[in-house]
């Protein structure tokens, strides 16, 4: 009889885990875009239709698994952080993954053109820093789940902040990467046309996206656990 | 025919005190099975043993206030408080029934009051003990002691767990390694909440059956005390494990120190109420104690839905086993028993 209200209590599933397991699924979404980009220089139309797809899949399971964490969150659960700075930090994760799949998504619209040398390594190189910013985040989020054990202790705290600009310094390095890429892709008229540059320039703008929502997400995070 | 209600009275106590130690030990025991410190057998032989104890030398207080606070037993016939004792007895038996039916988790101390109240009013219906002799002011102070036995425990396992941060958790590199010692600091801290269940929850089962065997002195005779903590014991042994393994497996959240924080605030405040002679849900209390832990950061999610179940339980249980009380009461005595 009593124990079923213990159970009660006891069984509300955390929804830090799910959190966790969502911020894998985005870091593996964005690691597909490797192949893509690699397909994409490489001319080849119907590998990124492929990999489009599949991102487009790994998504949608993000999605799922976000909205697994919402439903952890009704009123009646207190939690050891703010339920609205939860949520400010939820957004911007699961954005990275929606911008994944945005890039995924334009690349599909125009057959690729064969870019210049330098171009191809530039988007290569920007795609590598990217998923070296998203897995650096990854790592904050997976020392945010192990603070939890330690109920918020000062140095763990500390040890998570820590971590966060190494994130934005990332960042920033793709942002470097896109401006001389931007800069790049407007000289390429008469090689691509103008709708060849156009798309280009889609292609990373959406990218920058990638990262910015890590850097986004990194933010509210330190938003989240600064108060404690 | 008075042996004979006796006789039964004393079965249902027993069967009480079984269903007490089969349901209600799991909350105590829970956490030292999920911590995997000892083997389930050792945890029920060690619970056990700890209920009896605490049955045996703690408990006699609850159970004079259980069985002669409310009503006055003494200026009643001998053979009416056995009927009586026998009414709440079953009403309280019928409740949880019903309750557990329902998943309603219903407390077994509000039920047993309720119940004996309900008797006391079926006597003054009767006319066999005047009105004013029911004593409201005890039962007023057995209420205050519902409502702030959850909030005593909810404050001190608060702090309880902000030492353990403050002190242990700042000074270690890892709190892992302390939650590994905590482990066996567990066992200790379930032995006390044992102890403690044992010393308040017995009363539950055998107020009723004091009553009816005449308890007119201040001291409860040990052996009924003794009784009623073996019915526990034989309880957890038979059929509690199946409960203990269930919350074992689920407290996964609940790691030693959010445990042993939780388990000797609800220990210790039981086993205060134990002395004032408070019957006091150990769920309630618990409860609290865990609520006390998340506010203090240590659980990473806490479903506060569980406050408005124990109100909702607080508010039924009482009306409703009184009314059963007295209608048993009243149909007992008319049947001739």
């Amino acid at each position: 009889m009593a124990y079923m209200r213990i159970l009660k209590v006891f069984s509300t599933e955390s929804p830090f885990r799910p959190l966790y397991a969502h911020a894998e699924k985005v870091t593996e979404t964005v690691h597909k875009l490797r192949d893509l980009i690699d397909a994409y220089v490489g001319g080849d139309a119907e590998r990124v239709s492929e990999l489009s797809n599949v991102i487009s899949d790994m998504e949608f399971e993000a999605d799922k698994i976000k909205q697994t964490t919402r439903e952890r969150l009704p009123s009646n659960v207190m939690l050891p952080v703010e339920r609205q700075d939860f949520l400010e930090f939820l957004k911007p994760q699961d954005s990275i993954a929606d911008c994944a799949q945005d890039v995924a998504r334009i690349a599909t619209f125009r057959p690729p053109e064969r870019l210049p040398q330098d171009v191809e390594d530039g988007l290569r190189k920007m795609v590598e820093v990217i998923i070296e910013t998203v897995d650096k985040y990854l790592q904050v989020v997976e020392s945010f789940s192990q603070i939890l054990e330690g109920s918020f202790r000062k140095r763990d705290v500390k040890m998570v902040l820590a971590m966060i600009p190494v994130v934005e310094k990332l960042e920033h390095e793709v942002d470097m990467i896109q401006l001389g890429l931007t800069q790049r892709a407007y000289e390429l008229e008469s090689d691509v046309g103008a709708l060849g540059v156009t798309h280009l320039l889609q292609i990373i703008r959406m990218l920058g996206e990638v990262a910015d929502s890590a850097a986004r997400a990194g933010d509210r995070l330190r938003i989240m656990i600064s108060r404690k | 025919m008075l042996s004979l209600t006796l006789i039964l009275v004393a079965i249902v106590a027993f069967y009480m005190a079984w269903n007490i130690g089969a349901n209600d030990l799991a909350n105590s025991m829970g956490d030292v099975v999920g911590s995997g410190a000892l083997r389930l057998k050792q945890v029920i032989i060690l619970a056990a043993s700890m209920e009896l104890l605490g049955a045996i030398f703690f408990s006699s207080r609850v159970t004079k206030t259980v069985a002669k606070g409310i009503i006055p037993i003494e200026i009643i016939d001998p053979h009416i408080v056995t009927v009586g004792a026998l009414a709440a007895m079953l009403a309280a038996g019928i409740w949880i029934t019903i309750a557990t039916f329902f998943r309603m988790p219903v407390s077994t101390s509000h039920s047993i009051v309720g119940a004996m109240l309900g008797f006391g009013i079926g006597a003054a219906i009767e006319g066999v003990i005047p009105w004013n002799v029911i004593n409201v002011q005890a039962l007023l102070r057995i209420f205050a002691s519902w409502l702030l036995s959850p909030f005593a425990g909810l404050i001190l396992s608060y702090l309880i767990f902000m030492l353990i941060r403050k002190f242990i958790f700042n000074m270690v590199e890892s709190v892992d390694r302390v939650e590994r010692v905590f482990r066996y600091l567990v066992i200790a801290s379930s032995c006390y909440i044992a102890f403690a269940h044992g010393s308040n929850d017995v009363a539950n089962a055998i107020a009723p059956l004091s009553a009816a065997l005449g308890m007119m002195g201040d001291a409860v005779p040990v052996w009924i005390l003794a009784y009623g903590g073996i019915g526990i014991a034989l309880g957890l042994a038979t059929w509690g494990y199946k409960v203990v393994e269930t919350i074992g497996k689920r407290i996964t959240d609940l790691t030693p120190t959010r445990g042993f924080s939780a388990d000797i605030a609800t220990a210790t405040t039981v086993i205060a109420c134990s002395w004032f002679g408070m019957p006091v849900s150990t769920t309630h209390t618990l409860v609290g104690a865990v609520i006390g832990v998340g506010l203090a950061g240590g659980l990473s999610a806490v479903d506060l839905s569980v406050i408005r179940d124990i109100v909702y339980s607080w508010i039924v249980t009482v009306p409703v086993t009184t009314v059963i009380s007295i209608v048993l009461y009243l149909g007992l005595m008319g049947v001739g028993l």
